[in-house]
């Protein structure tokens, strides 16, 4: 034994116990050798492996203003906004980056410091079917930094009112829970697990509490169908904006793509919101740029936080309105679906020539699913609600607008006209005609029994634009 | 010559959209034929059935097999790919070719390569080189030589960019006739451009722009059909003049 502690000290521990361990058993040494060769094989294949002509190439082309996606260098991707069919969920692509957040609440105490404020934590998840150098397991270094630059824009700026959280002050309070699952990185994941956070917050509601019960202390949580919940109080939208700086002029483009990352030396990343308001800059690491190239990006990046603010606040709109028309339908299912009806025949009327073969597919991928997403107003097919009054089969196949001649329709349409511009009255979702469109057509026979007594005079078609705008 | 019943060669599905579970030949009804199958083929008792998900094709006189088109290659000797070196060692370079593991490049491989001209690749250089054997056990050996040991084009790229697709467009890319967006910006502007067959080719021009415009524009034709291909193609060239 002292003879190994001596030697221990004169050689180093690992060494010796490795020549033990040899003269032991040399295939164990073996083995562990080639585990770590294997592991760090498995690493070198797993991260981007950039050729030096790409960084080149990259530079040089900024140098006469043009990227490798054929952007300018102050030009943001491809923004979609997407929810999912419950509140508090958003999916939004930026190019080939795609994130989806999940906004979920509980019960809990609140901070000993903080008896008066709800609170709220950010999760991330870095998907191993994002990019191959994502592990699964515990979050990494990147994982981390892009939970807490989000975190930082929500909680420093108090965009998220966290009073309104309060139930019972120093017993209860909302504890609001963001989880941000990266499913494609084609680089910026912080702008759009920012984005993505921003809408899952508006969307996101929570149920109503009341105080209850026979001594009027005990606390009601109300299911949603019982009482309408509660969406958040958020004061404003803090946008991150992050910046690339490539080269040794330190170029600067905007929403850096997963190549222009691997080749750019620093980078920043600004939150401002609409009001002009800095809430936070991230510039960890990385070259260093002048106060001047900083100042100039903080002045881009106010105004495209305005942009994708606009863009935000009209996806969460046209969701909002989306969601009290499915209400709206549960009540009143025949007036529903007249409105779908009539709404539908207008849209052949005004567009038909732009369905074409192609769109066929399309529908009917649309009908499988359920969920209700925004999307544009042009080619979308959204959802088919079954609790709508039953549709049968023939007049659905002849409603396929590649199946029957136009002229069938113009006659069906304008059959269903009089008495769906009655029903108009009866349901406020005139907005729905704006955002939602279904193929599922009634057969006018069925259109005429329910609603012959209650036809009254027409209204003009004028009419439902303005009232549109009334309902949302 | 033989009277050959319905189900016989060739399949009904040939040129057609196949999944897995698919059967695609009943072997009962033919006797004394010999097949060769391909990849995504298999054989169960009497039926061929299909392991991948792809197109069904079929060469005369008796050749099968499924083609598809995915986001990583897999190794097959015989193969002309781009691969970049990541790291070298003594007695070969490490290449990543878009497989499951890195390759190794032995160091002698080149034309006229003894061990006192070594060539000196630092870690990114892009090289085209042939697969010489990929077994499934071992990393896949490469070479910058063709079968009679003369350079041929192999070797590094310099300048351009490298851009990424799938397998089934580098094989679009590399049949003939001549893929059509291809054909188009050809004609009207110079470049040069190396496929590889694992789901990377490399576009080189005297201006950046130019290299841009090719690239995006063959990536961006791979979803579409060749009639759309031609009318994004008109509307390119139109854009550029």
């Amino acid at each position: 034994m002292i003879v190994f502690e001596f030697l221990c000290t004169l050689i180093g521990e690992h060494v010796l116990l490795r020549t033990i361990v040899g003269f032991v058993a040399p295939d164990l040494v073996e083995l562990n050798l080639e585990h770590q060769w294997e592991k760090m094989e498995q690493k070198l294949a797993n991260s981007l492996t950039m050729t030096v002509n790409e960084k080149k190439f990259v530079e040089n082309a900024l140098l006469s203003d043009i990227r490798v996606d054929g952007r300018r260098p102050f030009d943001y991707r491809n923004l979609t906004i997407r929810f999912g069919s419950e509140d508090g969920s958003s999916e939004v692509q930026l190019g080939q980056t795609q994130v989806i957040a999940f906004v979920t609440g509980q019960l809990v105490q609140p901070y000993r410091d903080r008896p008066n404020e709800g609170t709220f934590a950010i999760y991330t998840e870095f998907s191993p079917m994002a990019d191959p150098s994502f592990e699964p397991g515990r979050p990494g270094d990147s994982a981390i930094e892009l939970g807490r630059i989000v975190d930082r824009g929500l909680r420093e700026s108090r965009a998220v009112d966290t009073e309104s959280l309060c139930v019972i002050a120093g017993k209860l309070v909302w504890s609001i829970r963001i989880d941000l699952h990266i499913i494609d990185n084609g680089g910026n994941l912080v702008d759009a697990a920012n984005i993505a956070a921003l809408a899952a917050l508006s969307t996101f509601r929570r149920p109503e509490c009341t105080f209850g019960g026979e001594d009027g202390q005990e606390l009601i949580v109300h299911p949603p169908d019982v009482r309408e919940p509660l969406p958040l109080i958020i004061h404003h939208f803090p946008v991150a904006v992050t910046f690339g700086f490539i080269g040794k002029e330190n170029i600067v483009v905007i929403d850096p793509t997963h190549y222009e990352e691997a080749v750019m030396g620093g980078s920043l990343t600004a939150t401002l919101n609409t009001n002009g308001d800095v809430c936070a800059i991230q510039k960890a690491g990385g070259d260093g740029v002048l106060q001047s190239v900083i100042m100039q990006c903080l002045r881009i990046a106010s105004v495209k936080a305005g942009d994708i603010t606009s863009k935000i606040k009209n996806a969460v709109e046209s969701y909002n309105t989306q969601r009290s028309l499915r209400k709206i339908k549960r009540h009143n299912p025949s007036s529903a679906v007249s409105n779908v009806a009539k709404h539908h025949a207008e849209r052949l009327t005004l567009g038909a020539n732009e369905v074409c073969v192609g769109n066929q597919s399309n529908e009917h991928d649309k009908m499988s699913e359920r969920n209700s997403t925004t999307k544009g107003v042009s080619g979308g097919l959204a959802s088919w609600d079954p609790n709508s009054q039953g549709v049968d089969a023939d007049a659905w196949r002849d409603s396929l607008p590649c199946a029957t001649p136009l002229d069938k329709y113009k006659e069906e349409s304008s059959q269903v006209n009089p008495e769906t511009k009655s029903a108009e009255q009866f349901s406020d979702t005139n907005s729905f005609a704006s955002t939602h469109e279904a193929t599922n057509i009634v057969s006018p026979e069925k259109q005429s029994k329910t609603l012959k007594d209650a036809v009254k005079p027409k209204r003009k078609r004028r009419n439902k634009s303005t009232s549109n705008a009334h309902a949302s | 010559m033989e009277a050959k019943p319905s189900s016989s060669s060739p399949s009904k599905f040939v040129d057609q959209l196949v999944v897995p579970g698919d059967v695609i030949l009943d072997l009962s009804n033919m006797a004394n034929q010999t097949l060769k199958l391909g990849g995504g083929l298999r054989q169960d008792g009497d039926s061929i059935c299909v392991m991948k998900a792809g197109k069904l094709r079929f060469m005369k006189p008796n050749k099968y097999w499924v083609e598809s088109s995915q986001k990583r290659y897999v190794p097959s000797a015989g193969d002309n790919v781009l691969g970049v070196v990541v790291d070298t060692k003594p007695e070969n370079f490490l290449v990543d070719i878009k497989g499951p593991v890195l390759a190794f490049l032995p160091v002698l491989s080149f034309e006229g390569g003894t061990r006192r001209n070594i060539p000196k690749f630092e870690v990114g250089t892009l090289l085209y080189v042939r697969v010489i054997n990929a077994n499934t056990s071992m990393n896949p050996e490469l070479s910058c030589m063709d079968a009679n040991g003369k350079a041929a084009e192999y070797g590094v790229l310099k300048e351009g960019f490298m851009f990424e697709s799938s397998t089934g467009l580098s094989r679009m890319l590399l049949s003939s006739p001549p893929h059509p967006v291809l054909e188009g910006l050809g004609k009207k502007l110079s470049f040069e451009i190396a496929v590889g067959i694992n789901g990377r080719f490399w576009v080189n021009a005297s201006q950046s722009s130019t290299v841009i415009l090719v690239g995006n524009a063959i990536q961006k034709s791979e979803s579409l059909s060749l009639v759309q291909q031609k009318i994004y193609l008109e509307k390119l060239l139109k854009s550029i003049q």
